[in-house]
Formats: structure tokens, sequence, C-alpha cells
């Protein structure tokens, strides 16, 4: 009753602090000129122009797309099978997967990267430079998420239950599978591809260490330019969080559909 | 064939049906290939080359180094110092900003949830770029304390500006954290403390911080090796020259100055030793949560 | 004057109206059940109560006192939830001594009056176990003894036995009505089912979709609804409208005439007199101690309860009976 005023309060002092960091970069991205006052000589949108005009920074942007978009198919295409086939085959296997997939949240990438870097570099698979190892190392990163999303998943819809009405159906266990399960965990997994993918975009240390210039992606290009204009900066800052926006808006509608069905 | 032998069978523990299902775990295969190739192979290369002496044969010599070079556990105090205050200083915000959010309506929860899960995208290169306008020394809110204040500005560039970004990123992760956490907590509770006589305070003390305290540590610990292994930012604040373990392990192995692949394992194998240590305790305390009934 | 007078009570939520101009008063010592069907606002009337929501309307009186705007902590109310609301980290003990210890008294005189009052519930043996141990029958006793042990002006009881298994329910509604009689204890008891409010009540109020249509003796708004509506929630009741009732009973009705179906008497060919309504039997169902029939009289379908007096006593469908009914057993209901 009287405490609400006060949780409103608390609320709303959490989201200025929070918009605080974006808010300040939009302006500064937005303003003419901007020196050592409080506020902008003027309002403009010519650091955009230029950045989009780019074609360094365009290229980086692809790359980094290029890589997300494959790590996250690839990512499908071996984690949902390997989900279904623990959970269903062998479910004394679950436990084992929660504490691999802590793995690279208990390894830092930089810790990774010094493994990676040597192993790597040449001998059997040459990668370190090339898109390809940060497809691997990116997939490692999504997994966590993935993995727990689809395991929720597959836990709430009581799949032996499903498995057993489909087989007594008539139906094989791989068309079952894509036909009973697969339309089940639709949601939960473009949810988490749709997370997973901006978590990807933001990723600095594997791109910087590992590959660095040789396939530049965004935050590489965005670290490089940092010497540049403060407002050009700023342009690439909320032009990629713009675009993680809409990503995470996405994640966050699909997640809570499907919490509500 | 469709028979009760064969059903009871399908649902038998691991060991026998491993030979019957081999083309389910055939499917698996692929799976532990990648994990194998990008993080356990890597893994294995540090832990191998941590104990590994100039000469090639086993030798703690570089562990012994690190623990004794005053640089080294500079490196360790710092990364330590920013860790633990961030953590703290983003759960006690998260904390509040969770417990309050709660309590508002259920649009508005979601809306806050969404607006906190984008925020927390915010990470590594940008937020130094975003905090550097904000903070910086001609930062927007630099300026406005210098003026209306009077306070001599405020060095970003040093250990509590790190700790002011390092407790920025860690808010959004610990709302995230908490709030289903919560969930918890029966309102009833409250309604019955309440009935009882108790004022709010009490009833948080005496009643729901017991429930949530296992969420509470979890998420604490969660924090603390999220900014132990952190890089980017404090890489793309500093450049790499402020002394933080990531950053050392960084420049031994990008050549910076020198290269040194085995100082930089045997660096790595202390960090991530204590971070498996982190999250072991975390396990643990989560098995001993509070389970409702 | 009552111990305790709401009047004028409103409460909105939302834009909907849960009901408006809501008044009654209780006695010192009696035990009223608050009765209706899921979304009358009886639960939240009850709350209002208790000051756990803010009523946009109206005033709440305890014993002379107005407590409209007192706030929760220092009505001097206790309340047992439906889902018991037990602190799960605090044993036994410590959940019913909670209340003490907010009063700040004595360690000692804690322990004393939590130890008396685990007597009173006769949970004597589990002080040191944790609500998860406890069966539910066992929790809402604790719930219980903890609303008591703070010696409250008023109890209230939010559907505390709807959570709990059959048996466990009668046990432990007995239980309760036997300590409110002994401590003489004010109480409003929500529920939605009849049977217990019954039971358990000295008076009842009835209430549907925010308002209290009858507020009698348990006994009168049994025998005596005063609408279709109570009619129908207090067991069963047939309800024949006016073209029915003027046919069968040469009654003339506005409303409807409400017959309860053991007021009706059933009778064998033989014992039927001329005065009697011939019926034939249609169906009938076995509930336990009483077989209920469904019978037609000129046109009309009646429901007639009679005693289980064994099989052979049971009536074939199809057989021709005579039905009889006293006129005082007979109410137009609105």
């Amino acid at each position: 009753m009287r405490a609400e005023w006060w949780h409103r309060l608390v609320v709303t002092v959490l989201l200025v602090l929070l918009a605080l960091p974006v808010l300040a970069t939009l302006a500064y991205s937005l303003a003419g000129n901007w020196g050592a006052t409080i506020l902008p000589d003027g309002f403009t949108l010519h650091w955009y122009r230029l950045l989009w005009a780019d074609p360094r920074f365009l290229t980086a942007f692809g790359h980094s797309l290029a890589v997300s978009v494959a790590t996250l198919a690839l990512a499908a295409l071996v984690i949902v099978p390997a989900a279904f086939v623990v959970f269903y085959r062998f479910p004394a296997l679950d436990r084992g997967m929660n504490l691999l997939i802590l793995l690279p949240f208990a390894v830092p990438p930089v810790v990774s990267s010094v493994g990676l870097l040597q192993l790597y570099a040449d001998g059997a698979l040459p990668i370190v430079g090339t898109p390809w190892i940060l497809i691997g190392c990116y997939f490692t990163i999504a997994l966590p998420f993935m993995y727990r999303t689809l395991a929720d998943g597959l836990r709430g819809m009581r799949l032996h239950d499903l498995m057993d009405a489909a087989h007594l159906l008539g139906a094989s266990t791989p068309r079952a599978f894509v036909l009973v399960v697969l339309p089940g965990l639709r949601k939960g997994l473009t949810a988490s591809l749709f997370l997973s993918f901006s978590f990807l975009l933001g990723e600095f240390v594997f791109a910087n260490i590992l590959v660095g210039t040789r396939y530049e992606t965004l935050q590489v290009y965005l670290y490089s330019v940092r010497m540049t204009s403060g407002h050009f900066t700023s342009a690439i800052v909320i032009s990629y969080f713009f675009f993680t926006l809409v990503l995470t808006w996405f994640a966050t509608r699909l997640g809570r559909q499907e919490s509500q069905v | 064939m469709l028979n009760a032998s064969s059903l009871s069978a399908r649902r038998a523990p691991v060991v026998l049906p491993r030979c019957r299902h081999w083309r389910a775990a055939l499917l698996l295969l692929p799976f532990i290939l990648l994990l194998a190739l990008f993080c356990l192979a890597p893994l294995g290369w540090v832990v191998a080359h941590s104990v590994r002496g100039d000469d090639g044969a086993f030798s703690l010599g570089h562990f012994r180094e690190i623990l004794t070079s005053p640089f080294y556990r500079l490196a360790f105090v710092n990364s330590l110092d920013i860790s633990l205050r961030s953590s703290a200083l983003g759960l006690v915000i998260a904390l509040a900003g969770a417990a309050s959010l709660r309590r508002v309506p259920g649009r508005v929860q979601n809306a806050v949830v969404s607006f906190t899960t984008m925020t927390s995208n915010l990470a590594g290169v940008p937020l130094a770029f975003a905090f550097v306008i904000l903070v910086g020394t001609n930062g927007v809110l630099t300026l406005l304390l210098r003026q209306g204040m009077a306070i001599d500005g405020f060095n970003l560039y040093s250990r509590s500006g790190l700790t002011l970004i390092y407790t920025y990123f860690q808010i959004p992760l610990g709302v995230l954290l908490l709030y289903p956490a919560l969930d918890a907590l029966d309102d009833d509770w409250r309604h019955a403390a309440s009935l009882l006589g108790a004022r709010h305070w009490q009833y948080g003390w005496h009643v729901a911080l017991p429930v949530i305290a296992p969420a509470v540590c979890g998420t604490f610990i969660l924090l603390f090796a999220n900014a132990m292994g952190a890089y980017a930012s404090a890489y793309a604040l500093t450049t790499g020259n402020f002394n933080l373990v990531t950053v050392r392990i960084a420049s031994l192995v990008s050549g910076d100055i020198f290269l040194e692949p085995d100082l930089a394992a045997a660096l790595s194998v202390l960090l991530t030793l204590l971070l498996v240590l982190v999250c072991a305790v975390n396990q643990i305390l989560l098995k001993r949560s509070y389970r409702a009934r | 004057m009552s111990f305790v007078t709401v009047s004028g009570l409103a409460k909105r939520f939302a834009g909907a109206t849960v009901f408006e101009n809501v008044g009654f008063s209780l006695e010192q010592g009696e035990f009223v059940t608050l009765l209706g069907p899921s979304g009358c606002g009886k639960s939240t009337l009850l709350r209002c109560l208790a000051g756990l929501n803010r009523p946009d309307a109206g005033s709440i009186h305890v014993a002379g006192e107005d407590i409209t705007d007192v706030v929760a902590q220092r009505r001097g109310i206790g309340m047992v939830f439906q889902n018991y609301a037990l602190f799960p980290t605090m044993t036994v003990e410590a959940n019913i001594g909670f209340g003490l210890k907010m009063q700040r008294l004595p360690g000692a005189e804690v322990a004393r009056r939590v130890a008396e009052v685990i007597g009173l519930v006769e949970l004597d043996g589990k002080q040191t176990q944790y609500p998860h141990q406890l069966s539910g029958g066992q929790r809402q006793r604790v719930a219980l003894a903890r609303a008591l042990v703070v010696e409250p002006r008023i109890l209230l009881l939010d559907e505390p036995l709807s959570a709990l298994d059959a048996r466990i329910r009668k046990n432990l509604r007995d239980q309760l009505r036997d300590i409110q009689r002994r401590l003489g204890l004010t109480t409003l008891f929500v529920t939605h089912d009849q049977e217990e409010a019954l039971i358990l009540s000295d008076r009842i109020f009835v209430m549907d979709r925010g308002r209290i249509v009858q507020a009698d003796a348990a006994e009168t708004v049994y025998t005596e609804p005063a609408t279709e509506f109570v009619a129908r929630f207090m067991g069963s009741c047939n309800l024949l409208d006016s073209a029915d009732s003027a046919r069968l009973f040469g009654r003339t009705v506005s409303g409807r005439l409400a017959i309860r179906p053991e007021a009706i008497e059933l009778l064998a060919p033989g014992a039927a007199a001329p005065g009697d309504l011939p019926a034939t039997v249609r169906e009938h169902q076995l509930l336990g101690n009483v077989i209920r029939y469904q019978v037609e009289s000129l046109g009309a379908l009646l429901l007639v309860d009679r005693l289980n007096r064994g099989r052979d006593d049971v009536l074939a469908p199809g057989s021709t009976v005579g039905l009889r009914v006293r006129g005082e057993d007979m109410r137009e209901v609105a």
C-alpha cells in the first residue's frame, strides 16, 4: 500500500542507472560538436551517414553477422539432436551435460585462447586467423544458453509420454522427433537463438586474440577506431546496440509466449 | 515388437541401452567433437604447459615465478579487489531492484526484465566507450560534478573506475538471476508476518532472507566468476595497461612484449582453479537451497 | 453495540468492482461463515478486514475503535491462510512464537505460551520439526496455533480446509469449532463449501457477486432461503416456476417455489392418499445414506431424497408413487 511508491521509485532508479550510459552514447552520436561542455552544440545525423558509408565498417559488420549466423546454424544442427538423445535415450547423462556446459563459464575465454592459439596456429588444423576457429569457439559460447533452454523445454513436455504415444500410432523415432518434439521446442529454441545471436555479436576476446584484423569483426573494428572521433565510435555503438535491441526484444517476446502456453 | 519387456527396457539405466542405441549415440558425436576441440583440448594444453619447464620437463617453475613476483601478485590483488567489490555492490543493487520489481504491476515487470536483458548486451568494448562519454575526463557527469559540486572529477582509468564499469555490467546479470529466484517467496508469508506484527525489514530479515540465502550466495558467486574472467571492458578502457590477471594472460600470448605461452598457461591455471573452486561451491549451495515441501 | 461493524465497504480492482456498499456486524464470540462461490469477493472482503487490502470506501470498527486506516501489524487480528503460509526455514516452535517475538516478549514467556497452544492444537512432539516434514493437517494446525498464540481479538480463516483430504478436513473442522468455542473467539470463516458452513457456523453470510444476499442463522439459511441463488447454493433444491407450481400445488408465485428434496414424502402405491400427487420414478442415485430419486409428476421433474433403508426398499424405475409435501415446507423465493 504505502510501500508501493517506494517500489516504483527503486525500479525507476534502476532503469535510469542502466539507461544512463546508453543515453549518453546516443546523445554523443547525434551531437554536432561536443567539447568540454555539458550539452552539445548541435544535433546531426552526420556520424551515422559517415558510418554506414564506410566500407570497412560494413565489411566488419558483415563478418560478424556471417560468423554468428554460421555458428547458430551449426549449434542448432548439433545441439538439438544431442539434447534430444540425452533426454530420450540416456537420461542419466543430463547431470553430466549440465556440468559440461558449465565449462565455458568456468574457463574464461582468455584462458581458452592461450591453448587455442598454440594448438591451431599450424599443424593439423591451422585455423587461427580464419573465421573457422571463431565459429568453433562461438559454438562453445552459445552452448550453455541453448542447451539449458532445450533441456527446460524437453523436461516440460513429458518427452517419454509423447514418444510412446507417437510410437503406438505408428511413427518411427526420427519421424516422431521431427513431427512431435521439434514443434514443441521451436519457440524456446528461437528465443535462445536470438539471445545467443546478440551475445555473439558482442564477443571481443576470441575475435581479438585469435583472429584480429585478419577477419575483422564488429567489435575488433570498434576497438581499432577508438582513437578517431568519439562521435563516430558512439554511432557504431548505438547502431550495434539498436541491432541487438531488436534481437533481444524478439527473444523475450518469444520466451514469454512460450511460458504462457 | 512392442511388449512389456521392450517397453521396460527402453527406460532401463544407461549401461545396457548404450549398445542398443548406438545410432542415437552417434548423434552425440559431433557435439562431443566440437566440445573436445574447442573447449577441452585448449584446457588440456594449458594445464599441460603450465607445468612444463623451459627444458620441456615437468616443473613448477612458472607457478613459483608468478607467486613470488610482486607484479603478478598485484594482478591477482587488483582482479580480486575489483571483482569482489563490483560483485557485492552489483548484488545489493540487483537484490533491491529485483525485490521491488516483484511488487510493481505485471506489465511493468515484463518491460523492465526485457529492458534489463537488452542493457546486458552493452558489455565489453561498447561499454567502455559509453563510460568514457559519461564519466571520462570530459564526460558529461564528470563536468556536471565539477561544476555543480566542485568535486575535481573522477579518474575512470583507475581501480575505482574499473570497479564502476564492472558494477554496471553486473547489475543486469544479478537482476536476471535473482528475479526468478525470488519466486520462491510466497506472498502469503509476507501477509502472515505483517498480521503477526512484523514490519517490512523484520519480514525481510527473519523470513525472506533465510529462504533466498542460497540463491543470493549463488548469484554472488556467479557475478564474481563473471568479473574475474572479464577482459574486454578493461582492455578497451586501458588498452591493456591496467594490471589484471586476464589482461596479463592475454598480453603474454599476444606478443605485446614477450611471448611466453607457458607462463600464460600457468597464470591461466591459477585463475581457472579459483573459478572452478568458486563454481563448485555454487553447485553445493544450490543443492542445499530451500525446496518448498 | 456489535463487536465488529463493517459499513459501506467497497473495493475495486483494475476498473472492475469486486464489491460495493457491503455492511455487516459480528457479535463477540460468534462463528460466522462468509459463504459463496469462487469469485464472489469473499476472500477480498476478508483481506480488507485483515488490513491486507485497502478498501476504496467504507469503514471497519472493532470494539468501538475505527481501524479502517490502521496497518495490519497493529489490528490485533489473527489469520489462517488456505496454503498455511508457514515460514519454511523455521521450526514449528519458531513459527508459532514469531508473533510473540515481534512483540518483544521475554523468552520464557514466549516458550510458555507456545507450549500451551501446542497442547491446545494437539501437536505435542512436533515442536522441532520443519513445515516440510509435516502433513497437511499438521501444517494447518501450526498455522492455527500461530494465529491463536498472540491472543487476537478476531480470527479470520481464508478457506483453511480446502487444501486438505476429506477425512483430515473433517477432523480439523471439529477441532477448530471446539477450540473456537472454548476460547470464545469472534471468528469469520470463508469457504465455498456449504456443508462446512452449516456444520461450523452460528450465522452464515451468503455472498453472490459482491453482495451479501442473506445473513441469518445457519439453520434459517438452509430452511428459509431468501433467494433462488441461496436455495441452489445450499444443498440441492427443487425450484418450480409459476406454471409448474400452479399445476402441481395450486400455488401462484412471482419468483420460484423452492422445495427441499428431503421435504417431499414418497409413498408407495398402496399407501397413497387422495390428496397426494401421482408420480413415476425415472431413476435413482445412491448417495450413501440417502437415495435420491428423480420422479416425474404432471410434467414436472422433481428430486426426492429418502433414507437408504436397504436394497429391498429401493423403488425401480417406472414405479408409480405418490408425493406428499407439507405447506410450510414450500417456500417462495425471489
